[in-house]
C-alpha cells in the first residue's frame, strides 16, 4: 500500500467509522426491522415480509396520509420562502455599505439561538391573545389570527418561525455571491446596463449551484421538521400539524412500535430520495458551473 | 478508475472487520453467568445491587434519596442505584428496555408505556407479594392507587395519590363579598352555582364583570376559574355526572354518551358561552397555578392537590374548596407507580425497596411541602399521623382536610389511564376531536359522535373487570 493511501486511511477512518457504526449500521437494521413486527417490549419479534408497507400504503392508517400531506404542504410553502428569502437578504448583505459585517452578524445570529429557546419565544410573540404579533396587527387594524393555535393557520405559522433560522442559508448565498468576479459586472456598467441586468444576467447564473445546493438541503430540512411539532403544537390542533416525523417518533417511541415506524422512516428515505433525485436531474437545465458545461 | 473501487473494498473491509469486533463485544458480555445471583432470595448476605429510576424535580427526587438511605441502612447488603431521568423518561425507558439494559424498580406513568409493557410480561405480578407480606395489603392503603393489568395482576403502586379539588384566592372573594367554595362534600356548590359566582369574578380591562351585559369578553383581565382542557381533569366532571370513557361492560366508548357529553359541553360553555374560563388557545397565557391565583389571573382553579406546594411557596391567602359537583360528589385519583421489572434478579429485595419508597416518614417533607399525600390508609384515620401533615403547614390552608383528605378517602375515582385498554390510542382520537370543542367550533355531541366509530374500533375494554 502507497503511503499516501496509508495516511489517507488513516485520517479518514474516524469519519468512515462514525459512519459505519452511527449511520450505516443502524440504517441497516431499520431497514430489518422495517419488515418485521418488532416492538420494543416484545420478547417475539417475527419476520413479516412486507406487512408494514402493506398496512401503511393499504389506507388503514389514515394518519399515514394525513402526516404526509402535511409535511409536504410544509414542504412545499417552506422551501420557496427560505430559498427566494435567503438569497434577497445575501444580496442586501452582499452591498457595499458601512457596518455589512454586523449586519452580517444580526442575520445569522437566530441560527445559534437553540431550537427548543426559539420556539419558545416564538409561542408567545404568536400568542393570539397577548403575543406582540397580534397586538401590533391590531393596533394597526390590520386582521389577526390564532397562528398556531388555528387548524388552517398553524403551518404557515410553523413555516414563519423556521425563516428565523436561515442565517446559515444566507452565508452560504454570500459565499456563492462574493465568488462572482467583478469584471462580468463592469462588462454590463460599459453595455450600459442596470442593476437589473447585472441581476439577471450575470448574479443569477452564477450562483446557481449555491441555489442548487441550498434547494436540496431545504427540501430534505424540511422534509424531516421536527421539533417545531415536538415543542410548539404537539401536533396540534385537530392533528393539523400532525409532522410525518413527528408521527414518526410516536410510533416508535410512545407506542414502542420499532419495526412500523423503521417501515415509516424508509418511506420518508425514499420520498426525499426521490425530490432530491428530481432535482439533480432538472439541474442539468439551470445549473451553470464556472470554467466547464452546464451540469 | 481503479482508485475509487479500490476504496469501496476497503471501506468493505473496514465495516466486516467492525462487525466482527462488535459481534465479539456482545459475545463476551452475554455469557459468564452471575453465580452470585442465582442464590436469589434465599437471605444470604452477598452483595445486591438495585438500580432504580425515577422522574421529577430535584426536590421530589430528594425523598426517594432518604427513603433509600433508610432502606439501605436496614439491609446494608444492599446497594441503590438512583438513576434520574429528568426529561424524555419514556423514550430513555423505552430505549433501555430495547437495549436489554433495564432497572430493578422503576417509577412509571400509568398513561404512557406502563401497561403497554405489562402487557408484555415486563413487570412482577405484585399481587404476590401483597398476599404475603405482613405489613401492607391492598386494604391498608389507599384507594385508586394500585394500577393493574387485570383482576389480580397489580403491576405498580402509587407512591403518593394526588386528587383534585378547588384552589383559590381568599382575598379575591373577600374583595368581591362573595362567600367562597365550601370546603364539606355535603355543602358542594352545583355546576351552576359555580358557574355564577365565576361570572362574578370574571372581570374585563374596564372593570365589568362576566355578569355584567357590557362585559368585553376580549379584554379578560381576571378569569373567575380555570379548568383545564386536560383529561386528568375534565375527568373529574364527567365521573361526577355519572358519565365515563367507556361503558361498565368494556364494551362501547363512552364519551358519547349523554352523561359525559353533558359534563363536556358544560366545560366548553366556561369558555364559550359564560367566557369564564380561558379557552386552550387563552390558558396559554395563563401561568402556573401558584402565579395564577397569587397575581389575580384567576380567582379559583380546579387542580391537583400537588399545586398546594407551589401556593405555600407563594405566601398570599390561599384555601381550597370542594370541586363543584354536577350529580355525585368524584375526585379523580391519579399517581404514578413503582413497578418491579421482571428481568430483576433480586424481587425480593425491590419489593422491600418499594416498602420503603411508599413509607411516608421517608417522604415526609414532601408531604408537609404540599406535593404529595401518603398512601398508607392510616395517615389519613389516625388523629396523630394525619396531623403530621396536614396541620400548622403554609401548605395545608383551612379547607384542606375536608376538601381533599376525607374526599379523596371516600369520593375517589380511578383514572381512566388505569382501567381503560389501549387509552392511548383512544386519546389520540378524542383529543383532536374535543380540540374544536374547546373552541366552540363543534358541540360536545357532534364531536364526540363524529369520532365514534373510530374510537369503537380501539376499544379493547376495561382491565378492571374479568373477560
Amino acid at each position: 500500500m502507497r503511503k499516501g493511501m496509508f495516511y489517507g486511511l488513516l485520517f479518514t477512518a474516524p469519519a468512515i467509522l462514525g459512519f459505519a457504526i452511527f449511520t450505516l449500521g443502524p440504517m441497516i437494521a431499520s431497514l430489518v426491522l422495517s419488515l418485521t413486527n418488532y416492538n420494543v417490549f416484545k420478547e417475539q419479534t417475527a419476520f413479516t415480509g412486507l406487512d408494514n408497507y402493506m398496512r401503511l400504503f393499504s389506507g388503514e392508517d389514515e394518519l399515514f396520509y394525513k402526516s404526509l400531506g402535511i409535511t409536504f404542504y410544509f414542504v412545499v410553502l417552506r422551501v420557496p420562502a427560505v430559498i427566494l428569502l435567503s438569497f434577497g437578504i445575501a444580496l442586501l448583505l452582499n452591498l457595499n455599505v458601512k457596518g455589512r459585517a454586523i449586519f452580517r452578524t444580526i442575520i445569522y445570529l437566530p441560527s445559534i439561538v437553540p431550537a427548543v429557546a426559539s420556539a419558545m419565544i416564538w409561542m408567545w410573540l404568536l400568542n393570539p391573545d397577548l403575543g406582540l404579533i397580534n397586538s401590533l396587527l391590531s393596533r394597526l387594524h390590520l386582521p389577526t389570527s390564532n397562528w398556531l393555535y388555528g387548524e388552517g393557520s398553524v403551518i404557515p405559522s410553523v413555516v414563519l418561525t423556521t425563516l428565523w433560522g436561515i442565517g446559515s442559508t444566507v452565508i452560504i448565498f454570500l459565499a456563492g455571491l462574493s465568488g462572482i468576479p467583478r469584471q462580468y459586472y463592469e462588462a454590463i456598467e460599459v453595455d450600459g446596463g442596470g442593476w437589473f441586468r447585472k441581476l439577471s444576467h450575470v448574479t443569477v447564473p452564477m450562483v446557481t449551484p449555491t441555489i442548487f445546493f441550498n434547494t436540496i438541503m431545504t427540501i430534505i430540512g424540511s422534509f424531516q421538521v421536527f421539533n417545531e411539532a415536538y415543542i410548539l403544537t404537539q401536533g396540534g390542533p385537530n392533528n393539523q400539524s400532525l409532522f410525518y416525523v413527528f408521527y414518526l417518533w410516536r410510533t416508535g417511541f410512545r407506542d414502542a412500535e420499532m419495526g412500523y415506524a423503521s417501515a415509516l422512516a424508509w418511506i420518508l428515505f425514499v420520498i426525499i430520495l426521490f425530490f432530491t433525485f428530481i432535482v439533480f436531474r432538472t439541474s442539468k437545465s439551470w445549473v451553470y458551473y464556472e470554467g466547464g458545461d452546464r451540469a | 478508475m481503479s482508485q475509487p473501487r479500490k476504496s469501496v473494498f476497503i471501506t468493505l473491509a473496514l465495516v466486516l472487520m467492525l462487525a466482527a469486533v462488535l459481534s465479539a463485544c456482545s459475545n463476551s458480555g452475554t455469557p459468564s453467568p452471575d453465580t452470585s445471583a442465582s442464590s436469589g432470595n434465599s437471605g444470604s448476605k452477598e452483595n445486591i445491587k438495585l438500580r432504580m429510576t425515577v422522574w421529577g424535580s430535584p426536590e421530589e427526587v430528594a425523598p426517594y434519596k432518604k427513603a433509600i438511605q433508610n432502606f439501605e441502612a436496614k439491609h446494608p447488603n444492599v446497594k441503590v442505584e438512583l438513576q434520574h431521568i429528568a426529561a424524555d423518561y419514556d423514550t430513555k425507558l423505552t430505549t433501555m428496555v430495547a437495549g436489554n439494559d433495564v432497572p430493578d424498580i422503576a417509577m412509571m406513568e400509568s398513561g404512557t408505556i406502563a401497561f403497554p409493557m405489562a402487557e408484555q410480561g415486563k413487570f412482577y405480578n405484585l399481587q404476590e407479594f401483597l398476599d404475603t407480606d405482613t405489613e401492607i395489603s391492598p386494604d391498608t392503603l389507599v384507594p385508586n392507587i394500585t394500577y393493574s393489568l387485570e383482576p389480580g395482576n397489580v403491576i405498580g403502586i402509587g407512591p403518593g395519590p394526588e386528587s383534585f379539588a378547588l384552589f383559590y384566592n381568599e382575598d379575591i372573594f373577600k374583595d368581591a363579598g362573595i362567600e367562597p367554595p365550601p370546603s364539606n362534600v355535603a355543602d358542594a356548590w352545583t355546576w351552576d352555582e359555580f358557574v355564577e359566582v365565576a361570572k362574578k369574578l370574571t372581570m374585563d380591562t374596564n372593570g365589568k364583570t362576566a355578569a355584567d351585559p357590557d362585559f368585553d369578553p376580549k379584554k379578560i383581565k381576571q378569569y373567575g376559574a380555570n379548568i383545564s382542557t386536560w383529561w386528568g381533569v375534565y375527568s373529574n366532571f364527567i365521573y361526577s355526572n355519572g358519565g365515563d370513557f367507556i361503558s361498565a361492560d368494556g364494551k362501547t366508548f363512552g364519551l358519547n354518551q349523554p352523561e359525559a357529553v353533558e359534563a363536556l359541553q358544560k366545560i366548553s360553555d366556561l369558555m364559550n358561552v359564560h367566557h369564564v374560563s380561558p379557552s386552550p388557545v387563552q390558558s396559554k397565557n395563563i401561568p402556573a397555578t401558584n402565579v395564577a391565583l397569587q397575581t389575580k389571573k384567576v380567582a379559583m382553579t380546579v387542580d391537583g392537590q400537588w399545586a398546594s406546594a407551589g401556593l405555600a411557596q407563594s405566601k398570599f391567602n390561599f384555601n381550597v374548596g370542594v370541586m363543584p359537583v354536577m350529580k355525585e360528589p368524584v375526585t379523580t385519583v391519579v399517581c404514578g407507580m413503582f413497578s418491579i421489572f421482571k428481568s430483576s434478579k433480586h424481587p425480593q429485595e425491590a419489593w422491600e425497596l418499594l416498602k420503603a419508597l411508599l413509607d411516608p416518614e421517608a417522604s415526609i417533607d414532601m408531604l408537609t411541602a404540599g406535593t404529595w399525600m401518603p398512601s398508607p390508609k392510616d395517615w389519613y384515620t389516625d388523629p396523630a399521623l394525619l396531623a403530621k401533615w396536614t396541620e400548622n403547614l403554609d401548605a395545608r390552608p383551612s379547607g384542606y382536610k375536608e376538601a381533599v383528605v376525607d374526599v379523596i378517602l371516600t369520593k375517589g375515582h380511578q383514572t381512566p389511564t388505569g382501567y381503560v385498554k389501549n387509552f392511548n390510542n383512544i386519546m389520540d382520537l378524542v383529543n383532536p376531536a374535543l380540540d374544536k370543542v374547546w373552541l366552540g367550533q363543534q358541540t360536545a355531541q357532534e364531536a364526540m359522535d363524529s369520532i365514534a366509530a373510530k374510537v369503537q374500533a380501539q376499544i379493547k375494554g376495561r382491565r378492571d373487570i374479568k373477560e
